[in-house]
This record gives structure tokens, sequence and C-alpha cells, in this order.
């Protein structure tokens, strides 16, 4: 017995010497670093191989993010500012910086994003390392110096200084602002790098026989000047007009029609003012009973297309989008007409699958839509079988997701409406057509107008003003205001025609957009026809002083983008570098326009642009003259910066959709 | 209960079975399953079809929809006649899918008796398909021959005039002359003559022109089959090869050029292809790009050696673009970074072009890495594509959960796809799927995923890797192939592929299928192939056990046998096994007339000839090519000393055996003479050592019953014989060989002798090949030096070994 324990025992111990050998070999193998060296290890370890494995797996991977950080650092650097189809949003660039910055200084902070200041000291600051030294509760200058050495480095900056309690300055690159300053002049003004997108704005949308007021001026001023930016920033933009041309009141004016001219299916009825026509046919729809009787009964045959009544429904509409197109015309706004009616069968369509989906709801012999979000439920089919303003939007919304292929919807109408767009979108998702996700959708809303009393705006007589009229008054007022100028006297007849015109509605859409959207504005002819202050009449007529300037030296663009591509316009004058900056600007205020939608935000830079020139100009020679008035000394430099002004100007008077004029 | 089926075979049913075959005798079709396969199998019958065919239509579930769609349109409720029926059965069999746009119209002109025959039915559908867009009714009538009526005036003139013009001919074969051709002909001068009416026609004027049939006329003519000889043991084999020319199987090239698959530029044509908005713009382009070449691919993943199923595909595509003056790429198919290995792209290249086939370009899956991405960027942006995180176990087995990733924000997948490629995930991490579901039911399937692997030909440029199917037809459009020619299980990966194309709107080839080749008694993967040489089973990749290409060649197999081995495989859609004899029988049918004759003698056996006159070798002269004077003769000794077969020589008297015995003289093949044994000089331990034996020359008095071969002044050689690797046929399948393949093995596959061989082979190459008389063919192993050749047999004379 003891034996054979004995013979364990003598076993258990051999292996164990063996093991231990094996051990020690390891050890001095590994002592001598020779991990790698596995060939020859009897057994090859398997933890030790997926380990290997592991290793050079990372290396690899190593080798792969540093090859993606130079990548995007190069790409920070040159490839978005450093090509002549797009500029450089320099304050957004700087905040993604510092955003990064910040997050890679402090990993476990979430949802920080950098915000930058104008400094005095420097171009820009970035105050963040403040507010968040109090919630890591740390010394705010360890905070800021932790947070300038995790920037990392870019083309755009300079200088990075930390500065007080934790203020990081920031200075721009003069090399940087010099070449992007330069490209304004060779390239013209292009817009910060966007991700081209379909959009579809909805503005104007006057109803047929109606006339045009000044609530449709505003949705046709704003729709069309984000159309423009839009336009500009390089997206496909469809521009509609959703008019209203299918409903209830072509009963009445249909009968009307009949009995007015019985003939107008042959003949084109000779309506030339349409607001009474219709005036006179609700007059009679109010007071009559049979009237009402036969209006009700043309609103059934025109929904089932009865070929007389269609006729009807189209001169009246003719007639109508013939007066819209006047007004379109004289404001230079584009768009596609493209009415409820156009919805009909797209109306049916919708009903049967909110109807098979079991998303609508009977109310009182209505059916309604209710979804989380939307405070009243929308009306999809009226009792009477008929359909509502909600469904053609339905319908309307379906139609410019699916079929449009829209990925960002603009609605601009008044503000009263916020409600039923509220709803409508929160219905729309319900029914599976909308999903933030994918599509954007954006109701501009904008304040009502009011005369000078603060009133509602009104005629003397208490009608509301027709757009028409109001134009008008415009052009005359603006000639007024020319001669009184003596303008008259120093341009041409064409020149003053072209000047009046520009000033006259270049005034009227100004004032529209200088404003805060979303509140109501005062309509004066006196104020927006000052030639001092934030007005059109002022920034029209300093354009053209600006524009007048290399005139008077003799020097054409042409020598002026010769000069330009021969070297980059220098910034020495403390001035000249401010001027720069500001003209620098504008894509980062493009930028931020395409969030809020808010074009005072335009108005204001433009405003700016002409304070800063004014500034650079009074202190800086363009021109030399001596006390004859004779030229003795041109700065081509400084005639560049005149030249990238006005183009920057000019660029912004379009994206307003307003006319310059090289004289005023 | 309406159906009993349980959750997961509901899910299965729901997806893609036909509701009426119900899953392993669980399900029963509900009520309402059963109206609708009444209402529909009345539908069949009312086409005119038979009870038998509605059953089998019932099957094929997408041809029952199409008919019972025809049915409604044609508004159908009474029978309709046979001939109506038959032709909207042709329509719907021939109509492809994407031109059902046309059915009512072609539904309308053949149930009101306007498209009367089949080849009208038949222009008919050729018209809609060339004037896709718009069909001009007058101009469509007339290409349809509509209200044309062909008298039997105009019949039996036209059928007159190619009687007379054939008379000839048909006058001196009289009964056997092949009217096919005849049937043809009229056609061409009678576009829409009743095929029946012509044959009754054409009938009924050989009988005027010949007379009634004779006696001669019955007799059926000989066949040309005359080929089964090979009686007599001892003959040499086939002498006369001659008459095998004449019905010798067609070639690859001969074959594919009957194939009937589409014309570049038709790829609309074909059946469940996609068109979209940019079809026609995509295909004129791709026309102009190729300038309608017929284009091709091999495409093979460089991680393994070919083998004999890749054989067809190599001839398949290579063969095809060469019978249609066209080009085939040959892509490295290197998606996948982790297995390549440089052997296998030199190997790869190396066998294509032994089998005689030169790559009009050679590519790599991965030099379109750049293109790939940028596409994938662009599925993501237009929401066909997502980052997914579920991990690779959870998407494994059958129906795993969708994914919760599929639906978010188009620019968060943007953002993580380029966090991918930059390198900010773990392997495993994150995946980029693609919107679409499989045939098979796959969905969402991968198109890039993570590896930390640096690439052959891309080297550290890429962390992220596309999958097989997402790159597959990419890089075929991307090369503009017109036909994308694969093995039927890609048959379910058609319509992803169709779709992929689509969706980045780029040129979209044709996918056409064909059978895969199975061999028997051999595995084939990668992974087997390792474990047996791993395992000591076989030496090598090239073992000539195996059925790699290296290893056949290794064998001797020469490449013109395995191309025409190919070429009768076809181009049938179904896999088929086949066992290696077939591929044996075309190999002998190539050496027999290639391979040079030479004597070896592998078990020998010392004869000592004791009447040899003198004392100098006499030369003896053999034919290279029995048969074929052309390829010249050569000469070996005769010489006193000689060595025959042992298994030529038998002590005992046995009944039947014909070759050499003490009683029996037998002789010697191409020298003339007939040895008889003397003496039988045995070992000290008593085994035979060598015979005494006299020989007289061959006369009409001693005629022996067999002769044998022999050698005389020989060398040494090493002859190694193989037999089949496996003892079953399907050495994978674990209801025949439970163990798995290893058990299976056929311990006696290699034998290895010390032989002799005469001086006629002295100085052969690597890979020379030869005849040894009565032993089979032979191939010279690379293993050889010039002091030691080595032969393997390649392949036994014939299959059947019994011989006496």
């Amino acid at each position: 017995m003891t034996d054979s324990i004995l013979r364990e025992y003598t076993q258990r111990c051999a292996k164990a010497e063996k093991e231990t050998e094996k051990l020690a070999a390891c050890l001095q193998a590994l002592s001598e670093g020779g991990v790698a060296n596995t060939e020859n290890t009897e057994a090859v370890d398997k933890e030790l191989l997926d380990l290997l494995n592991e290793n050079r797996k990372l290396k690899y991977r190593i080798g792969i993010l540093k090859k993606s950080i130079e990548r995007q650092r190069e790409n920070a650097g040159t490839a978005s500012f450093g090509n002549s189809k797009n500029s450089c949003n320099v304050l957004g660039h700087l905040e993604n910086l510092f955003t990064s910055a910040i997050k890679s200084a402090y990993p476990s902070v979430t949802n920080v994003l950098a915000q930058l200041q104008v400094s005095k000291h420097a171009d820009y600051q970035c105050n963040d390392a403040m507010a968040l030294a109090k919630t890591l509760k740390k010394n705010p200058r360890e905070v800021g110096d932790n947070i300038l050495k995790n920037v990392a480095p870019s083309p755009l900056i300079s200088k990075l200084e930390l500065s007080g309690p934790g203020f990081i300055n920031i200075t721009l690159s003069q090399n940087f602002m010099k070449q992007q300053v330069t490209n304004i002049v060779l390239n013209g003004v292009t817009p910060p790098p966007t991700t081209p997108l379909r959009v579809v704005v909805d503005f104007s949308s006057p109803n047929i026989a109606k006339e045009m007021h000044v609530g449709h001026l505003r949705s046709t001023i704003i729709g069309d000047s984000i159309s423009r930016l839009m336009e500009f920033l390089g997206h496909d933009v469809l521009r509609l007009n959703h008019l209203g041309d299918w409903g209830t009141q072509f009963g009445m004016l249909i009968a009307h029609l009949e009995d007015r001219f019985p003939d107008f299916a042959s003949k084109p009825p000779p309506i030339s003012d349409l607001q009474t026509f219709y005036k006179e046919s609700k007059k009679r729809f109010d007071e009559d009973e049979e009237f009402k009787k036969r209006a009700y009964q043309a609103v059934v045959k025109l929904q089932a297309h009865e070929p007389v009544h269609i006729k009807g429904w189209q001169e009246i509409c003719e007639i109508s989008k013939r007066e819209f197109s006047k007004v379109y015309e004289r404001l230079q706004v584009k768009i596609v007409d493209r009415g409820e009616s156009f919805y009909q069968s797209r109306m049916e369509d919708v009903v049967k699958i909110l109807n098979g989906g079991g998303m609508l709801e009977e109310d009182e012999g209505r059916k309604v839509m209710f979804a989380e979000g939307a405070d009243i439920p929308l009306t999809i089919v009226k009792s009477d079988g008929g359909f509502t303003y909600d469904t053609s939007d339905m319908a309307c919304i379906k139609h410019r997701i699916v079929e449009e292929k829209a990925d960002w919807l603009v609605y601009v109408t008044d503000a009263g409406q916020a409600q039923h767009f509220k709803s409508l979108f929160a219905c729309a998702k319900r029914a599976g057509i909308y999903d933030a996700k994918k599509t954007r959708i954006d109701h501009v809303t904008f304040g009502v107008v009011l005369g000078e009393d603060r009133k509602k705006f009104k005629t003397r007589s208490g009608d509301t003003v027709r757009l028409v009229d109001l134009l008008d008054e415009g052009l005359q007022r603006s000639e007024e205001k020319l001669r009184e100028k003596e303008r008259d006297k120093v341009l041409t007849p064409e020149e003053f025609t072209k000047a009046k015109n520009a000033v006259a509605y270049g005034c009227i859409k100004y004032a529209d957009l200088s404003h805060d959207r979303s509140r109501d504005y005062v309509f004066s002819f006196d104020r927006m026809l000052d030639f001092r202050g934030n007005t059109a009449a002022y920034l029209l007529y300093a354009l053209t002083r600006i524009r007048s300037i290399a005139r008077t030296a003799c020097v054409s663009r042409e020598e002026i983008v010769t000069e330009a591509q021969k070297q980059p316009i220098e910034l020495e004058h403390e001035k000249e570098w401010k001027l720069a900056r500001a003209l620098l600007k504008l894509p980062d205020v493009l930028v931020k326009i395409t969030e809020d939608l808010c074009l005072h935000t335009l108005c204001e830079y433009l405003f700016e642009v002409s304070a800063v020139f004014t500034e650079f100009y009074d202190n800086c020679y363009c021109v030399e003259k001596n006390s004859e008035g004779k030229i003795v000394k041109i700065n081509l430099n400084r005639l560049m910066l005149c030249e990238a002004t006005a183009m920057v100007m000019e660029k912004c008077f379009a994206i307003l959709g307003i006319d310059t004029v090289e004289k005023m | 209960m309406q159906s009993g089926t349980s959750p997961a075979s509901q899910s299965a049913g729901g997806r893609h079975s036909t509701p009426w075959k119900p899953r392993g005798g669980a399900a029963l079709p509900s009520h309402n399953t059963l109206a609708r396969i009444m209402e529909v199998s009345e539908k069949l019958s009312l086409l005119g079809l038979s009870e038998q065919k509605v059953k089998e239509t019932l099957k094929n579930e997408s041809l029952t929809a199409v008919l019972a769609n025809i049915a409604d349109q044609a508004g159908i409720s009474a029978p309709v006649n046979k001939s109506v029926g038959n032709l909207l059965y042709h329509l719907a069999t021939k109509l492809p899918r994407q031109f059902h746009s046309h059915l009512p119209l072609l539904v309308e002109y053949v149930s009101d008796g306007r498209l009367d025959q089949e080849a009208k039915l038949t222009a008919a559908i050729k018209f809609v398909q060339d004037h896709n867009k718009e069909i001009n009714r007058a101009e469509f009538e007339k290409k349809c021959g509509v209200g044309v009526v062909v008298t039997q005036d105009e019949v039996e003139s036209a059928v007159a005039q190619v009687i007379k013009k054939n008379k000839d001919s048909i006058v001196k074969q009289r009964y056997q002359f092949n009217t096919g051709p005849l049937m043809g002909q009229v056609r061409a001068s009678l576009p829409w003559a009743e095929s029946r009416k012509v044959k009754e026609e054409i009938d009924l004027q050989i009988l005027t022109l010949l007379g009634p049939k004779r006696e001669e006329d019955l007799v059926k003519p000989p066949k040309n089959k005359g080929e089964k000889k090979e009686k007599k043991a001892d003959a040499a084999p086939s002498n006369t090869p001659a008459e095998q020319t004449e019905k010798r199987p067609l070639t690859m090239a001969e074959f594919l050029k009957t194939v009937n698959f589409h014309v570049p530029g038709e790829n609309y044509k074909t059946d469940g292809y996609v068109i979209t908005d940019k079809t026609h713009d995509l295909l004129k382009e791709h026309l102009k790009t190729t300038g309608g070449q017929v284009r091709t691919r091999f495409p093979p993943e460089p991680n393994g050696i070919l083998h004999i199923g890749h054989a067809k595909a190599i001839n398949i595509n290579f063969g095809y673009a060469a019978a249609n003056n066209g080009v085939c790429f040959l892509r490295y198919d290197d998606t996948n970074p982790e297995k390549e290995e440089e052997k296998f792209f030199v190997g790869i290249r190396d066998m294509v072009e032994w089998l005689g086939y030169k790559p009009y370009k050679i590519t790599h899956s991965s030099d379109y890495f750049s293109q790939l991405y940028e596409w994938a960027v662009l599925l993501v942006k237009k929401g066909l594509a997502y980052v997914c995180h579920q991990k690779p176990e959870e998407l494994r087995g059958h129906d795993p959960p969708p994914s919760p990733w599929r639906d978010r924000p188009i620019h968060e997948s943007l953002q993580l796809f380029e966090d991918m490629k930059n390198g900010k995930f773990d392997e495993g991490e994150a995946t980029l799927r693609l919107k679409t579901i499989l045939e098979e039911g796959k969905v969402d399937p991968v198109a890039y995923r993570i590896k930390y692997v640096p690439h052959h030909c891309t080297g550290d440029q890429w962390c992220i890797y596309p999958t097989y199917d997402y790159t597959h037809c990419l890089c075929d459009s991307l090369e503009h192939i017109t036909h994308s020619l694969c093995t039927k299980e890609f048959q379910a990966r058609r319509s992803s592929y169709y779709w992929l194309c689509n969706a980045v709107e780029t040129y979209c080839p044709v996918q056409w299928e064909y059978g895969r080749l199975n061999m028997n008694y051999t595995v084939v993967s990668k992974r087997k192939i390792g474990k047996l040489i791993s395992e000591g089973f076989v030496r090598d990749w090239d073992d000539p056990r195996l059925f790699t290409l290296s290893a056949l060649r290794r064998r001797g197999f020469p490449p013109e046998a395995i191309n025409n081995f190919c070429a009768t495989l076809g181009l049938t859609g179904a896999q088929i096994s086949i066992h290696p004899d077939a591929l044996e029988a075309c190999v002998r049918d190539i050496l027999n007339l290639t391979a040079p004759r030479a004597m070896a003698v592998l078990e020998p056996l010392r004869a000592v000839i004791t009447n040899y006159p003198g004392d100098s070798p006499t030369p003896v002269t053999v034919p290279n090519i029995p048969g074929n004077e052309e390829k010249g003769t050569h000469t070996v000794p005769f010489f006193k000393e000689i060595w025959i077969e042992r298994s030529d020589f038998r002590e005992k008297e046995e009944k039947g055996y014909r070759r050499l015995m003490p009683q029996q003289s037998v002789g010697l093949r191409h020298c003339g003479q007939v040895i008889s044994v003397a003496e039988v000089v045995r070992t000290s331990s008593g085994e035979v050592d060598y015979l005494k034996v006299t020989c007289e020359p061959a006369s009409d008095a001693n005629k022996p019953k067999a002769f044998i071969h022999w050698v005389a002044k020989p060398f040494k050689c090493e002859v190694r014989l193989y037999e089949k690797l496996f003892r079953h046929e399907c050495p994978e399948d674990p209801s025949v060989v439970p163990g798995g393949f290893l058990t299976d093995i056929n311990s006696n596959s290699l034998t290895v002798l010390e032989s002799l061989v005469d001086s006629s082979v002295r100085g052969a190459k690597a890979f020379d090949k030869f005849q040894f008389e009565r032993t089979g063919f032979f191939s010279v192993d690379p293993d050889s030096t010039p002091d030691h050749l080595v032969f393997n047999r390649t392949v036994g004379l014939k299959e059947d070994k019994g011989k006496n």
C-alpha cells in the first residue's frame, strides 16, 4: 500500500518539477523580453496567442486612429477653407474646436457646447471654463488651461491665451483671414459648406377671388427671402403657393357668375375687380335664401367636376392668378402655384389611409384625429362628408414628404395659425407620414402689421389695405424722397426710375425683414424711407458710395481681381482687420439663420458691415487727392477691401430679395 | 382554432411558403385559405388546364398568381377553348415579370383570338419587351401578324418551293431525310403559317415525290455506336480512335455557343430584372463602355486552392466569353482580409492559365474599396442603410431579433459609419446593415464590419471591410459585367443583387445561375483538406488523391480533359454529384490520343531467355500512338534478360488464365516472340526468384492466347498508384459516415512500387504523360530527379479492372 502511495507521490513530484522548470524557462524568456518568440515554447499557450493577436489588432487600431486624426485635422485645416466653392464659418468652426477640446479635457462632462464671445482683447474669447469649473468644483484657471491644451491645432488660430480667472483669448490667424477676404474678391461670396437638401417653402398662399393684403405681403417677403437663402446655400428649393382655390366660397361665386355673365363658358367674363364681384356675391349669399341654396348646389356640382362649373371655377382662378402674378412680378418673387384643388384626390387617399389605420374618431358626425402634442384635433371629414383645411393640409404634407421627397418643409404663415400647424405636425407624425428624424419642419410665423397708430393696419376708411395700393404708394413716396434729395438732378431718367423702384420695393421688404418676425411691426413709409439708420434707403445708398470709390479712382473690377490674384489682401491697419473680420462673419450669420430662420439677423449684419466700413473709410485713405482734387495715390489693397465689402453687401441684399443700383 | 401551427412555424410560413402547403403536417389551411385555393384552382381549370396540371401549377405560387390574374383580366367565367388556354398558359410562363404591365394588352389579344398561334404570341411577347415604354397598336399588330390568315394555297406553294430546292437530297436520302429544317425554311417566307398545316403539307408533298415507303425505308439507319469492343483483355485498348472524332462530344466553346443567355444591353428582358427610371440610360451608357461586348468574370475568394468545382466556374465564365468574342475578368474577391495569403493568389492564376484561359484583366474587389465606401455613404443618406450595434452572436440562427437601430436618424448613421471607418469602435461593436430582405429571409444583411487587420492589397488603409453580399454585385457593375454567372445557391440573392445596384443607381448586370458541381468520394473545403494534410493522410494541397486542380495536374489530368468534362455537364440548374469515373473517362479520351506508349513493369519478375541468340540486344520498334503513324515510333531493346509483370505468371495451372504458366506460353508485345517456361528458379525461402524461359518467333502454329508487356535493359523508377481517398460516396454525410470524414479514409489509397520502365521514357520531364501498356496512363511527378523518375498513375486503362 505504502509503495503505491509512494509511487504516486514520486510521480507527482516529478511532474511538479517539470512544471517548475517550464515556468522558470518562461520567466527567463520573459525577463529577456522574448515574449514574441513563442515558436520554441513546446506547448504554445493559447492565452498568450490570443493576447498577441489582440495586441496586433490594437496596434493596427492605433494606426487607423492616428491617421483619422490627421485626416480630420487636414480637413479642418484646408479642405473646407481652401476650396473656392465654400467659405468658412469661422465662429462655427471655432466653437466645434472648443467643444471637442472640452470633451477631450473632461470626457465625463456631457452636453457641453462651447460658446464664444467677441473679445475686446483678442478676436474671440471662450468663457466656458467658468461655468465648467463651478460644476466640476475646480479652479477655473486650471480648467481653462486644461481646455486650452486640448484645443486641436487649427489654421484659423494664431494664438490662444489664458487670461484673467480662466478666459481663453483667441486670436485669429492673419494669413487665414487674408486668404479668406481675398477669396471673396476672387471667387465671389460663397456659402458655408452645407449638405444639400430638398426644401419645400410654402409661402404667400392667398385665397382666390380675394385681394392680397399686407398679411400676404409678410408671408411673401419672408418666404421669398428664406427661399433665396436656401438656394444660395445650395439646397434644392421648391417654392409653393398654397392657393385657397377649393373652398365653399366658389359656390356663391359661380352662382353669381351664372347670373352676371350667363355666357361665361364661351366668353371669358370681363371682371376687372374681382373683389367687388366677391363682395356682391357674398352680399347675395347672406341675404338671399334662394341664392344661398343655389350656391350650395354649385359647390356640389363643382366637386363632382361638372364641366360648366369647372369652367367657371377656372375662369375665376385665372383672373385671380393674373392679379397675383402682377404683384409677384413687381416684388420679383418666383413661386409655383399649387392650390388646394391639387390635393383633391390625395385628400380622398389620405382619408382612406387614416380611416383604415383606425386613426379617426367620430365626433358629432365629424371625423376627427387626435395626436399626442395636438392641443386641438384635426377635423378630417366634416359631418356632411366634405373635407376641410385640415384634410388638405394633411394630404399636402404627405405629398411634400412622400412625393416631393422633401427633407425640409417650411410653412410661412401668420402666428395665428400656430395651433393648427402644431396639430397638423402631431397628426402627421402619428399617421407615420412625418418623422422628425428624417424630415425637418419649420413653421415660420410672423406678427401682424400695425399702422402708425399701433392698431391693425387699415385704410382711413377702415378697409384692409390692398397690396397693390400699398406698393403704388411706396413708389410714389420713394420718388418724392429722391426728388427731395435732388437725385433727379444727378441721375439720368433711367437711373432715376431704377433707383425709385429699388428704393420703394427694397424699403418695404427691408422694413419687414429687419424686424424680428415673431413680433408685430409698425408699417411706416416715413421711417422706412429715412436715409439714416437701419433702412434699405440708407444701406442702398451706402453701397452706391462704396461702389463709387473705385469708379472715381478709375480702377475696374478686372484690375482689382488681377491684383488679388497676385497677392492676398494685407490687413495692417486696425480698421482693415476689423472690416475683414466683419466681412468673414457672413457664413456664421447664415448658418445661424438656417437654425431659427430669423432674417433680421442678416439685416443687422448688413447694417453692421456698413457701419464698420464707414469706420474703415474714415480712418484709411483709399484714394488720396491733393488740394486741387486730383488723385495722387491709389491704395489698391484698400480698393480690394472695398470690393469685398460691396460684394458681401450685395449678397446680403440678394438674399433679402432687394435690388441694388450702381448710382442713386 | 383556425390553425394549429406553433408560433415558430407560423412565422416561417407567413414569410415565404405557400399557405396551402402545410409545414410538417402541423398546419392545416384555414377555411378562408381553402376557399381561396378552390377559387384559384377553379380559375386554372377554366383556362383549360387538366386536373393534374392544375395540381402541379398550384405548387408554383408565382405562376399560379399570374394565371389567376390572367383569368381575371380575360374575364373568364366559362372554360375557354383549348388553344386559347394553351396560349394564355404560354403567356404566363414566357412573359418576364417586369413586363407584366403589358399583360392586359396581350390577354386581350389572345382571348379575342387576334393572337391565335404561338408564333404570333411569341412575336407579341418580344414586341412588348422591345417597346416597353409605349405600344403603338398598329405597329404591334403588324409585327405580330394580327389578322393575317395564311391560306392553304399559300402553304402549298411555299412548301412546294422548299421541296423543290431540297429535291436532290430528299430523293437521295428518301425517308431518312430530316424534314425539320424544311419547316424553318417555310416559316421564313410564311411566318404566320400554322405549324401543323405546314407539317402536313410537307409530309404530303414528300409522299407525292417519293411514293409510299418501301421496305428499305423501314430499316433503321445503323447507329454510330459500335465502340463496345473492349472484350479482349490483352488487346491494347482502342487502337483505332479514328471513328471517335465523328461522335465526339462538344467542347466547352462549342457548347457555350449554343447557350441562350441575353444579348448585352438587353438586360431588362431577362426574367426578374428590375427596371427603374434610370435603367434605360444606364444600359445605354453600359453599351457605350463595352461596345456590346460580352463580359464575364471569375471571382474566387483568394483564401484557398481551386478545386474541380471551380473548374466548372472557370470554364463557364471564360468559355462563355470566348464563345462570344467577349472578355472575362479574373477578380480576386478579397474582401476578407484575415484569410488571404500570397500563395493563393498565385495558385489561382496558375490554375486558370493551366486550363488554357487568359484573363482579360486581373482585378481585386479591394481595387474598388473607395467607390464601395462612397456608395455605402450614399445608401445611408438615402435611408437604405444604417449602423447597427447588435452583436454577431445575436444575429446568428433563425429569425434573429430585429435591429433596434433600424430607424435611427440618417445623420446619426452617417456619423457613426464615419466613426467606424475612423477606428472609433471595437471589432463587432458596430456594423453597417442594408435595409433589404434576402429571398431566403435574412433581414438587413451586413454590408460592412470592423476588422483591425491589414489587407493584402490596401495595407493599413481600412479597418472596415465590405461583405460578400455588398461587394459582389457592385464590383460586377463597376466592371460592366454583362453576365454574372454563378451557382444556384446565389439565386436566393439575386433580388438583393438587383436591389443594391438599383439603390446606388448604377448599371445592373444580369445574374444567371447554374448548378454547382460536387465530386463524390472527396472533400474540397479548405479546412477539411487542411485537416487531411495536418493529420498526415495526404501530403499536401496537390496530393494526387485530392480533387484540387493542382492535385489533378500533378496526377496527370490534361486540362483539355477537365474542360471537356465540364462541357458534358451542361448548364442545368440542378446541383450535380458526379462520380470521379466520369471525369476519368474524359481523361482517357484525351490521353488515348496524346500519351505515347511505353512499357513498364510495375512488379517485375525476371525471366532469362535461355535460347536468346547472340550476345547483343535486338532493337524492337514500337509505335508511339498505335493507329496514328504520324506520331512516329521509338525503339526499345529486346535482350536475353527481360522482366515481366509478376501477375502475368501463374505457377499453378488455372483455368481461363490466358497468360504465362508452366504449361502455357505467352506472346511478348511488339517483338513477335513467344516465351515458354523452362524452369522456375526459387529463392532459398522457396519463393519464385526468376524464370528460365525459351523463346521462339510467333507463328500461326504457336499462336499464344495473349501478349504481355515486358522490359529489357530497363531502368528503375518509382511508381505511385492511387485509389479513391474515401470509401463512401459522400464522406461528409453524417448519416453515412457518422464518425466524420476522417474515419472514412481508404487506407489503401496510395501504393508505392519500385518498378522497371523501358528506356524510351528516359529524360522525361515533370508532367510528361505516357501510356504504360496494359497498366494505365502515367504522368511524371515533380518529385522526379534525372536519376530517379517518379510516375503517378493518372488513370487505369479501363474502369473495370477485372482482367484475366
